[in-house]
């Protein structure tokens, strides 16, 4: 088990805090040119990806709660609805970790885009817009940007920490 | 590839052991607070309690965007605001016109009233108000208008503008008002067809129109016929415009059609809109 030291622990707290609010300024305003407003990512549960596959230490299932509420307080429909989708992040990945040996970069990105993946399952069940006639194509379209998002977030974090 | 199970319990991070009766107690706690918050609307509360501090943030998060288009129409030529200004008289000219128009039909109208003794009031009670953001939070529209609580806005209103329905308000705070648009995807509002007696309810479908998902196929309808609010529920008058046929696709049952429909109203600007008093 590689300890992680306090400077790196710090790094991973700031890069957490800085994309966090990165995140709530992008999720209040739409892509340039594209009119459509459901077809933006979900930042929030693309950070929370990035963040988790990272092994970011600022994490455990009590702050995820909290930052949850918190995303709900900004951006939310639900009160608790985030908490439930990052909770459930957690422990899918927990589940993957132990059964599964994840060492390369695709099979991290494959991670990622499985977690995204769940996580708007989750979002759209538990939402209070979600109805029969729901557009998978535009389903299909915020899944892609909330990944690219992810991968994003997912550079910046490898920068930042980065020694 | 598949490792070896272990009797250890599972772990993350390889640090501690997966805290189960913590996710379970977690889980059950955020099921329930969304429980409760679907039947007491807790986070509209919280929100709109919340909007002095929200307010502002999200008013200086739009700010590069407000200020970009603000300036777009400070740069326009002398030659468009000529241009500009001999279109307004023009529609001025005509709208004129349609004044003395409405003025006989309404005088001609109130004489057959008085004949057929019609006692019911159209008078629409409505609050002026001003959008001030146009935008979207996490993927749902929303706009913000600059009357709240202050100015007696009522949630659940319906707001128009000049050129029809535009939505309803979901969100008041003492000074701003949010207003969920038509085009939203689970925003439903009763209509009728203005040239029969056809009485369906439009979804938007959150791609920027409107949609009857199952609209039977021995119903006459046509591209660019137009619907208004049919009044049945009593929030929204009858008559308003909402929209215009522009798609009429096929469904998987050969017994009904998917018609998507363009609203007339879709503030996406900075603009006037009505908002109308619920009658109690």
């Amino acid at each position: 088990m590689i300890k992680k030291t306090i400077i790196e622990k710090k790094k991973e707290r700031t890069s957490f805090i800085i994309l966090f609010l990165i995140s709530i300024i992008f999720s209040n305003i739409g892509i340039p040119g594209i009119e459509n407003s459901t077809l933006m990512p979900n930042y929030f549960i693309a950070l929370i990806i990035a963040c988790i596959l990272n092994k970011n230490s600022f994490f455990n299932i009590y702050k995820l709660v909290i930052i949850g509420l918190l995303v709900d307080l900004f951006a939310g429909q639900l009160l608790g609805q985030y908490g439930l989708i990052f909770i459930c992040i957690y422990l899918l990945y927990s589940i993957i970790q132990r059964l599964l040996v994840i060492k390369t970069t695709l099979q991290l990105f494959s991670l990622g885009l499985f977690l995204t993946l769940c996580s708007f399952l989750i979002l759209w069940a538990t939402s209070m817009s979600h109805d029969l006639f729901i557009s998978f194509t535009s389903l299909f379209i915020e899944l892609i940007f909330t990944f690219i998002a992810y991968l994003i977030f997912n550079i910046f974090i490898k920068k930042f920490t980065a020694n | 590839m598949a490792r070896n199970l272990s009797s250890n319990s599972l772990k993350l991070f390889n640090q501690d052991s997966f805290p189960v009766a913590s996710f379970i107690a977690l889980f059950l706690l955020c099921l329930i607070m969304m429980g409760t918050d679907y039947r007491y609307k807790i986070l509209k509360e919280i929100k709109a309690r919340f909007s002095i501090v929200n307010g502002p943030i999200t008013f200086l998060i739009n700010l590069p965007v407000t200020i970009f288009i603000d300036s777009k129409d400070v740069f326009i030529t002398k030659t468009l605001l000529k241009e500009r200004i001999k279109n307004l008289q023009q529609s001025n000219y005509i709208l004129s016109i349609a004044v003395q128009e409405n003025k006989l039909l309404t005088a001609e109208n109130n004489i057959l009233r008085d004949t057929l003794k019609i006692k019911k009031d159209f008078n629409l009670l409505s609050i002026n108000a001003e959008i001030v953001l146009p935008r979207v939070r996490n993927g749902y529209s929303i706009i913000t208008i600059n009357k709240g609580l202050n100015h007696k806005i009522k949630t659940g209103s319906a707001v128009i503008n000049n050129a029809g329905l535009v939505g309803q308000i979901i969100n008041t705070s003492k000074s701003h008002s949010e207003i969920m648009p038509i085009t939203s995807e689970n925003y439903a509002v009763p209509a009728i067809m203005d040239n029969s007696k056809e009485n369906v309810i439009l979804y938007g479908n959150g791609n920027g129109g409107l949609e009857i998902p199952l609209f039977p196929s021995s119903s006459s309808i046509l591209i660019n016929d137009t619907f208004v609010t049919s009044g049945v529920g009593g929030l929204y008058p009858k008559g308003i415009n909402i929209g215009k046929v522009v798609e009429i696709k096929k469904t998987t049952s050969p017994k009904f059609n998917s018609i998507v429909i363009t609203p007339f109203s879709q503030p996406v600007t900075f603009t006037q809109i009505s908002v109308l008093d619920i009658k109690e």
